[in-house]
C-alpha cells in the first residue's frame, strides 16, 4: 500500500553531459500499475532504478507515501525488484532464493516457510523448492524471481522488463500471470518495457518516455486514441498509426495522391489555430482505413483507389501495404475478404479518427476529448 | 527374383566386408595411441614409483641398479632419516604455512576482486593496471626488499614473512575478478541489496559461493606452490626445527645422510606422497564444484 511521488527528478550520469532523465513529474497512486514505455536508452530503467534506489537522483524528490526517500537505502525503502536477468542467487536452492531477503529481516523461521509455501503455490513452484536455478527453465526462473518479490509483501512492486528474456509464446503466458498477481496482491507495481502491447494490456496508466522525457501519461485506451504529439501516435500501436505529411486549405488536406475532406470539430480547430495553408503530419490508424463495402458507402467523398503492394495475413486480419497515388500506407482489414498483393482496392477513410500535429512541435494540434473517441468508436 | 535377390546379398556381403575393414582401420590407430599414451604415462610415473621403491632400500641396493621389487629397509631408512632432521615437524611446518597462505591468498584476492568489478571508485583503472603490472615483476627480484623489509620488523625467522605477503597476489585478484566478470551479473548485487544485504554480507553469502570453483582452481595453485617453495623459507628462516620441507630437503644433502640414498629417496617421498594425494582427491572436488556451480 503506498503512493509514489516523483517531483522535477532528474537524472545525469557521472561524465554525462546531457541529462538521462529530464524533469519526471508523476503521481502514482496506491495499488496502481504503471508502465513506463519507450524505445531503448529513453530512460524508463533509469526512472525504475531511481525509484529503487540503485541510482542515485541527481535533481528533484522522490517521495513514497508521505516520505522523501532521495537518501534512503534500496533496503529501506520497502520495495521489491524483478530484473530482466532473474538475478536469483545461483548457488541457492528456489526455497533459500526466496527466503533470502526474510531471513535478513530476521523473520521467524516457521513465518518464512508459509510465506515461501504460500508464494511457491501461487505461483506453481511447489514442486521446484529444492531445484537450483541453473536446473529450471526460463519462465520457472522468472517465476522464481517474482516468487522472491511477492513474500517480501513490499509497498511497491518494480519490474525492470521481466518477460524481455523469454519466448514470444511464454511472455503471453506470463504476462497474465504477472496481470493476476496484481490482482490478488493489490500492491501498486511499476513496470518498465520497451514492447507497447505489454504496456497496453497490463498498464492502468502508461508512462510514454523518449530521450529522458515524459511524452504522455494515460490510460492505454487514452494513449492509443487521444496521443499528445506524432512520437505516441507512431510509438503505441502495431502496425503503427500512418503519418504524412500534407496541406491543409479550405477545409481539405492534400497531399500526394491525398485529397480529403477535415470532419469538423478538427476542421474548426485548424482554422481557428492558423494552420490555413500550411503543412501539418496527417495521422490515420491502419485500421481506421476501410475496405468494406458499407463504409464505401457510407463515406463516398473519402473513398480513393489504391493498389496493394504486399498483403501480409495474420489470421482473422490482414495488414495490407497500399499504394496510394505515391504514398504508401498500411491499413488492417477483415482477412476474410481475401486481399492480394497486386490488386487494386478502394479505401474509404474514416476522418472522424484522423489526427493532425504541428510539423515543427510535432504536439497535436486538436487534443480528442475521450468523451468523443468513445462516440466515434461507437 | 531369385537372380535379384543373388545381386542384393552380394551387395551386402561387401558393404559388410568393407564396414569390417573400417572397423580393423579404427582399431589399429586406437591401439597406436593406447601404446602412445601408456609409454608416457610410464615415463612420468617412473620417477615416483623409483623414489618410493628406493626408499625401501638400502644404500647398497640402489647402488647396484635399479628394480621395480620393493625391498625391506624402509624402517631402517626412517630410522636413519628421524636421526639428523625431524621431518614431521617440518612436514607440519610446511602443512601450517601452506594451508594459512591459501586461505589468506583467497580470501583477501576475493575481496579484492570483489572491489574492482562491483564498485566504481577514483584511479580503479590505474590502481588495477598497476597490479598487473607486477605480475611480471619475477619473485625473486623482491627477495631482497622483503627481506630487509622483515628484517626492520624484526620478523626475520618466524613464518609471518612467508605467510603475510601472500594477501597481496595480483595474478588470483585478476583471475577471480574475470570470472566475476563472466559469470556474475552485477544485477544479482543489486537483488541482494534491495533484499536487505550490505556490501559484506553480499561478499561473503553471495560473492564467496559463486567464486568457489575459482577459488578451488587458484587454491591448488596456492598451495603447491606454497609448499614447493624452496627459496623464502631458505632466506627468512634459520632455525632447522622452523624449517620447512624443501629446505630441509636441501639441508640434506651437505649432511651424513646424503650417503645413504634410501633415506635421502624416503625424506623426499614423504615431502612428495601426500600432497599428490590431497591432490588427487581435491582435483575430483574441483571438477564437480565447476560443474555444479554453473552461473547462467
Amino acid at each position: 500500500m503506498a503512493e509514489i511521488k516523483l517531483k522535477h527528478i532528474h537524472k545525469r550520469y557521472e561524465n554525462a553531459e546531457d541529462f538521462a532523465v529530464t524533469d519526471f513529474n508523476l503521481d502514482i497512486q496506491d495499488n496502481e500499475f504503471i508502465v513506463f514505455v519507450g524505445p531503448s536508452g529513453c530512460g524508463k530503467s533509469t526512472t525504475l532504478r531511481m525509484i529503487a534506489g540503485l541510482e542515485e537522483i541527481t535533481e528533484g524528490d522522490l517521495y513514497i507515501d508521505a516520505d522523501v526517500v532521495n537518501d534512503v537505502a534500496p533496503k529501506d525503502r520497502d520495495i521489491a525488484m524483478v530484473f530482466q536477468n532473474y538475478a536469483l542467487y545461483p548457488h541457492m536452492t528456489v526455497f533459500d532464493n526466496m527466503a533470502f531477503g526474510l531471513k535478513l529481516r530476521k523473520m521467524p523461521k516457521d513465518e518464512i516457510k508459509e510465506r515461501v509455501d504460500h508464494a511457491a503455490e501461487m505461483l506453481g513452484l511447489t514442486d521446484l523448492l529444492d531445484r537450483k536455478p541453473a536446473a529450471l527453465s526460463g519462465g520457472q526462473r522468472q517465476r522464481v524471481a517474482l516468487g522472491r518479490a511477492v513474500v517480501r509483501s513490499p509497498k511497491v512492486f518494480l519490474m525492470d522488463e521481466p518477460l524481455s528474456n523469454l519466448d514470444a509464446k511464454l511472455r503471453v503466458h506470463m504476462r497474465t500471470e504477472i496481470a493476476k498477481l496484481h490482482e490478488e496482491l493489490e500492491t501498486t507495481m511499476i513496470y518498465v518495457t520497451h514492447d507497447q502491447t505489454e504496456a497496453m494490456t497490463l498498464a492502468d496508466r502508461i508512462v510514454i518516455m523518449e530521450a529522458g522525457v515524459i511524452q504522455q501519461v494515460g490510460s492505454p485506451f487514452e494513449v492509443y486514441n487521444s496521443p499528445n504529439n506524432a512520437f505516441v501516435a507512431s510509438f503505441i500501436g502495431s502496425p503503427a498509426m500512418n503519418l504524412h505529411e500534407v496541406t491543409y486549405s479550405q477545409g481539405r488536406i492534400t497531399g500526394k495522391g491525398i485529397d480529403l475532406a477535415v470532419s469538423e470539430p478538427s476542421r474548426k480547430e485548424l482554422d481557428e489555430k492558423g494552420y490555413e495553408g500550411k503543412t501539418v503530419i496527417f495521422g490515420i490508424r491502419p485500421e481506421d482505413i476501410h475496405s468494406e463495402q458499407i463504409a464505401l458507402d457510407t463515406t463516398p467523398e473519402t473513398v480513393v483507389e489504391t493498389t496493394i503492394t504486399v498483403a501480409e495475413l495474420t489470421g482473422a486480419e490482414s495488414i495490407l501495404y497500399i499504394d496510394v497515388g505515391g504514398t504508401e500506407m498500411v491499413a488492417v482489414v477483415d482477412a476474410r475478404d481475401f486481399h492480394q498483393a497486386g490488386e487494386t482496392m478502394e479505401v474509404a477513410f474514416n476522418m472522424n479518427k484522423a489526427h493532425f500535429f504541428d510539423v515543427e512541435t510535432e504536439e497535436v494540434i486538436r487534443k480528442k476529448p475521450i468523451e468523443e473517441v468513445v462516440e466515434t468508436t461507437i | 527374383m531369385s537372380a535379384r535377390d543373388k545381386t542384393i546379398s552380394d551387395d551386402a556381403i561387401s558393404l559388410s566386408e568393407k564396414g569390417h575393414r573400417q572397423v580393423i582401420q579404427v582399431n589399429i590407430v586406437r591401439l597406436v595411441i593406447y601404446v602412445l599414451l601408456g609409454l608416457l604415462a610410464i615415463v612420468s610415473l617412473i620417477p615416483f614409483a623409483m623414489m618410493i621403491i628406493n626408499a625401501t632400500r638400502t644404500n647398497g641396493e640402489i647402488l647396484q641398479g635399479f628394480t621395480l621389487i620393493p625391498s625391506n629397509a624402509l624402517m631402517e631408512n626412517y630410522d636413519i632419516l628421524i636421526s639428523y632432521v625431524d621431518v614431521w615437524r617440518g612436514f607440519l611446518n610446511s602443512l601450517m604455512i601452506a594451508v594459512l597462505v591459501t586461505l589468506l591468498n583467497s580470501y583477501f584476492s576475493a575481496l579484492t576482486a570483489f572491489a574492482f568489478w562491483a564498485y566504481n571508485f577514483k584511479g580503479k583503472t590505474f590502481i588495477f593496471g598497476f597490479s598487473l603490472l607486477l605480475m611480471m615483476v619475477p619473485g625473486q627480484l623482491s627477495m631482497l626488499g622483503q627481506y630487509e623489509l622483515a628484517s626492520n620488523l624484526g620478523i626475520l625467522n618466524t613464518y609471518w614473512p612467508l605467510i603475510l605477503p601472500a594477501i597481496a597476489a595480483p595474478f588470483t585478484v585478476f583471475f577471480f575478478r574475470q570470472y566475476l566478470y563472466t559469470s556474475m551479473p552485477y544485477s544479482i548485487v543489486e537483488a541482494a541489496r534491495i533484499d536487505g544485504a550490505r556490501d559484506l554480507l553480499i561478499f561473503h553469502r553471495i560473492v564467496l559461493p559463486v567464486l568457489k570453483p575459482a577459488i578451488a582452481t587458484q587454491g591448488i595453485f596456492t598451495f603447491i606452490g606454497s609448499w614447493n617453495n624452496y627459496m623464502g623459507p631458505l632466506i627468512m628462516i634459520r632455525t632447522p626445527s622452523k624449517f620447512t620441507l624443501p629446505v630441509m630437503m636441501g639441508a640434506l644433502s651437505g649432511s651424513p645422510v646424503a650417503n645413504n640414498l634410501g633415506a635421502m629417496y624416503l625424506g623426499i617421498a614423504i615431502s612428495v606422497v601426500p600432497i599428490m594425494i590431497a591432490f588427487m582427491f581435491f582435483s575430483k572436488n574441483i571438477i564437480s564444484s565447476i560443474s555444479s556451480g554453473a552461473v547462467k
